[in-house]
């Protein structure tokens, strides 16, 4: 039997079967067209400018180990004039981040690029291993999660820099997607997809080259690029619905390899479905940036687990659906609206009854976004997230010391 | 159940809405009895019938063989699951109580299955007209409707195959392959090739199905569409369409209202034609409806109703033998059936996927699932996306989306079918389907 040959270079003997389409590539081949499709990402996107001071949010896992190496390629290849720095954070918990924090480390010698370790005392006054002493492990999981979403912002912020960068890949976002259509959120929906978060009023802002870049090629490219990176789990991490939309997205792909992009094709074109996005939405002529979105929606980021709390979650988004279907006669309301909505030629969606309260899914309301009072950070409530969750603590601080 | 009414304290669990009777049922974790469980579900399924008979006015008197002056006429899609057939079982109830009250019928209606097991014929030509089913051919499907003709014998029921396909249509092929049960396909070298392929009939099944749907509804004269969708099911719907890159159809697949596709018998497909919305004799013609009376209904609350009304056996579907059997053609033709217990990965369509997760959701989350179908029906139908209609699905096209998402990834010139006169595109969501 002879080998079958590369489709690209039609020279070489075919090593892997891409994942995202089962094209049948020479080692070589895969490595530059890998390289070539984050290149076109970050072009079409115009992600970079000259000149620009990006950070690279390193955690020493597959995704940011090889965001960080393509980028140093695809920087010297292209002559982007790209500052790069690496930046990590250190949750403070005890033994969990030496391993990770030694790949960094080696990760920095090897690109010759700076790196920046910043911890969560630094940047809150608490390690997390702090915060499980005062509150103990139920909840935690809130605090780090929060305080995640925020610390490589706070950092970028600490050096100077306005422009971080994630590894987050294409199966992140179809599985954001698939989280946001099960948990009913349209406001997060409609931001999921986008590459850019933050607008032009937030201090720092975050983008995803990798966004159409699927797991299981950043697994073969650090692979046969021979990265050095370390397979973590984090401890602290479950987020609402994710792992269950995590499980489908597994499944989904293997029944149909492209499905993972084709969530994130409907995931970008829900987004114009959003009403109160639409008027802004004919998003052909506004090139780059398609919908901003808030950073604090951004995916959380570490996330290996597997559905752990879903259970929990879903109890309690379950039971508080109930609670405004009680409250509110939420059916009646909507099926009188949409009949109008109907009659009228379906022009009229602003008209839908908005729910009010703190539901879990808040409908399509448009958050204003603005920056909070104390940090600075964008947040769509005066005081953000994490200084209300610092607030609680201290307080709980100054309580013991006394 | 009981006779006479009872005291509510001599019950030891009574029935939190008419406190008279003992609860036998858990609805919505209220115990309740049998007749307002049964209750409950009409007057859901009833809610949508009032809203839907506002927004078609009757229709206008001597359309030659148009329905008679002053009546509604809906089609509803039978694909003998549980849900259309507890619809079925209601809008007979509906009609039986409205004519035991001396009043009229509130409307006419005709009911269709479409059966994938019966030959596609072969393009005829556009005069002719409503195809006719063929009636020398009898398959499962068609004898399987004679229970519900002697069950409701008030309405009309027809077995039809489905449309046939664009006569240039890429997707030709894979229409062979429809018919032949899942077990035919394991010659196929590749399993994830064989995978793929499973999924994608499924899907072109699905959607040739809802236009087979809407031709027939065009056809016998009707104003609407009904389909025996649960919120169940829409969810499923909603999650299933996001997966297969359908994101933009999901508004016209998930809500009520004008069915925003093309009808026209072979395909609809040129840009122009499309335009017109339907077969194009009558440009100004109202378009078709599409209504989901159930989708207030969990799945599983419509199993309990078959069983406690008692027409479980009636329903096909709840047979695992009848699996990949022409039955498959999920959600769109308003089956019910939860997914067959064990089904090999390989034949899994995306369908089965959602149905299997949102199974277990239904059971311990039902409002989460109830939330999601609430949620996307919030969708707006973008009316004027710029594109004409898809050539296969008969949804309007996604010029703005598809331009974006080829300067993002990089692409090449979309895919278009036929040529000449007939050509025209196809939507993302085909595009993958039709890829072989
Ligand atoms: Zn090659
Ligand atoms: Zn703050
Ligand atoms: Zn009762
Ligand atoms: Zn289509």
């Amino acid at each position: 039997m002879a080998p079958a040959l590369c489709a690209n270079c039609k020279t070489e003997r075919a090593l892997i079967k891409r994942p995202k389409n089962h094209a049948k590539l020479c080692k070589g081949c895969f490595i530059k067209l890998f390289e070539d499709e984050v290149h076109h990402t970050i072009t079409s996107s115009q992600l970079f400018y000259p000149g620009e001071k990006v950070a690279i949010g390193a955690s020493g896992g597959k995704d940011s180990t090889v965001l960080a190496s393509v980028l140093k390629t695809l920087n010297e290849r292209h002559g982007y004039g790209l500052e790069l720095v690496l930046l990590s954070i250190d949750e403070g918990i005890k033994g969990y981040r030496d391993d990770s924090l030694e790949t960094v480390k080696r990760n920095a010698v090897q690109y010759g690029m700076p790196l920046k370790v910043v911890g969560y005392d630094e940047l809150y006054g608490w390690t997390m291993d702090q915060v499980v002493e005062a509150i103990g492990k139920k909840g935690n999981c809130t605090y780090c999660g929060v305080f995640r979403r925020q610390a490589l912002d706070r950092g970028a912020k600490m050096l100077g820099i306005k422009h971080v960068v994630t590894g987050h890949n294409a199966d992140d976002v179809a599985e954001t997607v698939l989280m946001n259509l099960l948990r009913g959120d349209l406001a997060r929906l409609s931001r999921s997809t986008s590459i850019v978060t933050g607008d032009s009023r937030s201090e720092v802002k975050r983008s995803k080259p990798l966004k159409y870049a699927y797991e299981k090629e950043i697994v073969l490219y650090a692979h046969y690029k021979k990265l050095d990176y370390f397979s973590t789990e984090c401890i602290y991490s479950p987020e609402a619905f994710r792992g269950s939309a995590r499980g489908l997205v597994k499944q989904l792909e293997r029944i149909r390899p492209t499905a993972i992009l084709d969530i994130v094709r409907s995931g970008e074109d829900m987004a114009r479905l959003v009403p109160g996005e639409t008027s802004s939405s004919c998003a052909c002529k506004g090139q780059t940036s398609a919908v901003m979105a808030l950073a604090e929606d951004d995916i959380g980021g570490c996330g290996s687990q597997t559905g752990r709390a879903r259970g929990d979650e879903m109890a309690a988004m379950d039971k508080q659906l109930r609670e405004n279907e009680a409250h509110e006669g939420l059916e009646i309301d909507v099926a009188k609206a949409m009949a109008k909505n109907q009659k009228d030629g379906g022009q009229k969606h602003r008209e839908l009854p908005l729910r009010s309260g703190d539901g879990p899914s808040k409908g399509f309301a448009r958050q204003v976004l603005r920056n909070c009072k104390r940090c600075g950070y964008m947040s769509s409530q005066e005081i953000c997230q994490a200084c209300m969750l610092l607030e609680g603590l201290n307080k709980n601080r100054a309580q013991i010391q006394i | 159940m009981e006779a006479e009414p009872v005291v509510a304290g001599s019950l030891t669990r009574p029935c939190v809405k008419c406190h008279a009777q003992e609860a036998t049922l858990d609805s919505r974790s209220q115990p309740v009895c049998r007749d307002c469980f049964t209750k409950f579900i009409a007057t859901k399924c009833i809610k949508q019938i009032g809203i839907l008979g506002k927004e078609t006015r009757p229709p206008p008197s001597a359309t030659g063989s148009g329905p008679a002056q002053g009546t509604r006429r809906y089609l509803l899609g039978l694909s003998l699951g549980v849900s259309s057939t507890v619809l079925l079982h209601l809008l007979n109830e509906n009609v039986e109580f409205q004519l035991a009250r001396g009043r009229n019928a509130p409307f006419d209606l005709v009911v269709v299955h479409i059966d994938h097991t019966q030959p596609t014929t072969t393009p005829t030509p556009p005069s002719t007209g409503p195809h006719q089913p063929n009636p020398t051919t009898t398959t499962p499907a068609s004898r399987a409707l004679d229970p519900y003709r002697r069950r409701y014998p008030r309405f009309t029921f027809h077995c039809i195959p489905p449309l046939p396909s664009h006569p240039y249509h890429p997707a030709a092929p894979h229409l062979d392959s429809l018919n032949s049960s899942s077990s035919s396909s394991s010659s196929s070298s590749s399993s994830s090739a064989a995978a793929s392929a499973a999924a994608s009939r499924t899907d072109i099944r699905r959607l040739l199905t809802r236009r087979a749907l809407l031709a027939a509804a065009r056809a016998h004269g009707c104003q609407a569409l009904l389909l025996g969708h649960s919120t169940t099911a829409l969810a499923e719907l909603t999650l299933a369409e996001a997966a297969k890159g359908r994101g933009f159809a999901l508004p016209w697949l998930v809500r009520d209202g004008p069915a925003g596709v093309a009808v026209g018998g072979s395909g609809g497909g040129s840009e122009e034609s499309g335009r017109a919305e339907e077969s194009g004799n009558e440009a100004n013609e109202v378009p078709v409806l599409v209504y989901h009376p159930l989708r207030d209904a969990l799945r599983k609350e419509l199993v309990t109703y078959a069983d406690l009304v008692g027409i479980a056996d009636l329903v096909a579907d709840r047979h695992p033998s009848h699996q990949g059997n022409g039955n498959r053609n999920g959600t769109a033709n308003g089956t019910a059936n939860g997914p067959a217990a064990v089904v090999s990965h390989r034949d899994l369509s995306i369908e089965d996927v959602m149905a299997r997760y949102f199974a277990d959701v239904e059971e311990n989350y039902p409002s989460v699932v109830a939330n999601v179908a609430r949620t996307t029906g919030k969708l707006v139908r973008l009316e004027d996306a710029g594109g004409g209609r898809c050539g296969l699905c008969g949804l309007p096209l996604d010029e703005g989306g598809d331009e974006r998402w080829r300067g993002e990834l990089g692409l090449g010139a979309p895919a278009r079918i036929g040529n000449g006169e007939r050509e025209s595109r196809l939507c993302y969501g085909c595009e993958r389907s039709t890829a072989g």
